[in-house]
């Protein structure tokens, strides 16, 4: 028997993409598909699944579709519509010609027309197949804001004519980065330890990292998109050991490494290794924060995280680049370097990483007065409790 | 799909150049303008497109409580005024972008892309 929540979450974009496309019209399709999966989920378990089960939903769905516009008031778009199902080819025999669809389907919903939000609300719910409810839930809105939200990007999408298709390759470097924030966006709100359900939030990592890796099947010669496969699954291969059983952070010093998760260290390794390859002498942000998140799974020197550090500051610079910059030098070995660098770093007053990186180059250079004074700055601003206990902990250290 | 592309700029900083400069500044973005009619023609031959007076030149009319009331222009005190507008019929916005980003204005001043309601 076909395990229809597998199915759903594999073939739903696909399904979407391809109506989409037929219909010109999103809203409708991700109605249609819907109404497909839900009639499929009534009769598979006991008729069977036919032979074919993703071009029975596709034309199910276009069935469906048809059915829903001859119920529509407004003539024009009725017409219109449904002379595109008459006319267009729904279901083409060979299924991986369709691939390109998808593809479409993720840049219009990360079009830099829509706003920031609408453009995940609707890459969740069009590509990645949630429910209404489980994004509003996910995102700690209430489910009314987030149909809105919803509601809105749609209709932007058909008032403003946002095009159903992948951009066009001069215009495809500068639309691919607002793909990927989306993605890294989604899985940052899944990682992030936060309030929220605990499920649901392992849940958008699941399905930023399943995004990643559709892109990367979609675009096999762009570097960036596996760049970004590769820092979500070495981030995540840490999940189990960075909270404590009360659900605390635990600091990467003190994880336990047994608990790291090994095949994901291990793909995210290889597809750090193809983005590598693919981006030549020209690595983009994503795998170079990869190649960063590799030293913390313990696959790279000290010496190639600050190289790492340098190379992404130079192309995306900012003050955090720099702080971790000069802590990656100190590590690297040069830990008077390293502090010389930090606090050249202007713009993070009152952040407490700053102070505690300072007072933790301070301590090892033997500077004991001085790192006292930014342990005492570093906990005058942090929020964590684990953090807090670690300052108090080098703290107390200092005085005896 | 219809659209409008609205093309603002500065017009006092245009007012504040001496003739020989702004017959220069004009000369030169020539090629610009005559490339972005020329695509126009290709992708919409019906397309139309218009330089308007100088905001200075405007007259607002109001009607409150049936009195009508004329003033000068311009209402708004914005930096940027609309110095002229295309009307044309473009596949979708990602053209509308492409063509907006033609115009030589873009490089100093606003295009704004509306897309125009079809009752």
């Amino acid at each position: 028997m076909i395990d229809l929540g597998a199915f759903y979450r594999d073939e739903w974009a696909r399904c979407v993409a391809v109506l989409t496309r037929v219909l010109g019209d999103l809203d409708l399709a991700e109605d249609a598909v819907q109404d497909a999966f839900t009639i499929a989920h009534e009769r598979w378990p006991t008729s069977g699944a036919p032979d074919r089960p993703t071009a029975w939903i596709i034309a199910t769905a276009r069935n469906r579709a048809i059915d829903r516009l001859r119920r529509e008031s407004t003539f024009r778009r009725k017409a219109e519509l449904l002379a595109r199902l008459e006319h267009g080819e729904v279901a083409p025999t060979g299924v991986s010609a369709l691939t390109d669809d998808r593809l479409a389907l993720v840049f219009t919903c990360c079009h830099p027309a829509l706003a920031f939000e609408g453009q995940v609300a609707l890459t969740l719910r069009a590509v990645a197949g949630l429910q209404t409810a489980e994004i509003a839930r996910a995102f700690l809105v209430s489910e009314q804001t987030l149909a809105q939200r919803l509601v809105r990007a749609k209709r932007k999408l058909r008032e403003t004519g946002i095009p159903f298709r992948v951009p066009s390759e001069p215009v495809l470097p500068e639309r691919l980065p607002g793909v990927l924030r989306v993605i890294y966006l989604v899985f940052n709100e899944g990682y992030a330890a936060t309030s929220g359900g605990t499920a649901i939030r392992h849940e958008l990592c699941r399905e930023a990292t399943r995004l990643a890796k559709l892109l990367c099947v979609l675009m096999p010669d762009e570097p960036e998109p596996f760049g970004l496969l590769a820092l979500l699954l070495l981030t995540d291969s840490r999940r189990d050991a960075r909270l404590d059983p009360a659900g605390e952070i635990v600091l990467l010093a003190d994880q336990d490494t047994r608990r790291w998760d090994r095949v994901a260290i291990d793909e995210g390794l290889r597809q750090l290794d193809r983005a590598r390859r693919l981006a030549g002498d020209t690595p983009g942000g994503y795998t170079l924060q990869a190649e960063i998140a590799a030293g913390h799974a313990g696959h790279r020197s000290p010496a190639e995280v600050a190289a790492a550090y340098e190379e992404l500051d130079r192309i995306e610079p900012s003050p955090i680049v720099r702080m971790n910059r000069a802590v990656s030098i100190a590590l690297a070995g040069d830990v008077a370097e390293g502090l010389v660098m930090l606090d050249a770093v202007t713009g993070l007053d009152g952040y407490h990483y700053y102070a505690g990186a300072r007072a933790d180059l301070l301590r090892r250079l033997g500077r004991r007065e001085e790192a006292r004074a930014a342990y005492v700055e570093a906990l005058a601003t942090v929020g964590n409790d684990a953090e807090r206990r670690f300052y108090r902990r080098r703290l107390a250290e200092l005085t005896d | 799909m219809k659209y409008a592309l609205l093309v603002y700029g500065d017009q006092s900083a245009w007012a504040a150049l001496d003739a020989a400069e702004a017959a220069r500044l004009r000369a030169e973005s020539m090629p610009g303008w005559n490339a972005v009619f020329e695509e126009l023609g290709t992708v919409d031959p019906s397309w139309d497109g218009r330089e308007l007076a100088p905001a200075s030149e405007a007259k607002v009319v109001r009607v409150r409580d049936g009195n009508q009331i004329v003033t000068d222009g311009p209402f708004a005190d914005t930096k940027e005024q609309i110095g002229g507008l295309f009307i044309t019929e473009l596949a979708d916005l990602d053209e509308a972008i492409r063509i907006a980003a033609l115009i030589p204005s873009a490089a100093r001043g606003t295009i704004e892309i509306r897309p125009l309601v079809e009752h």
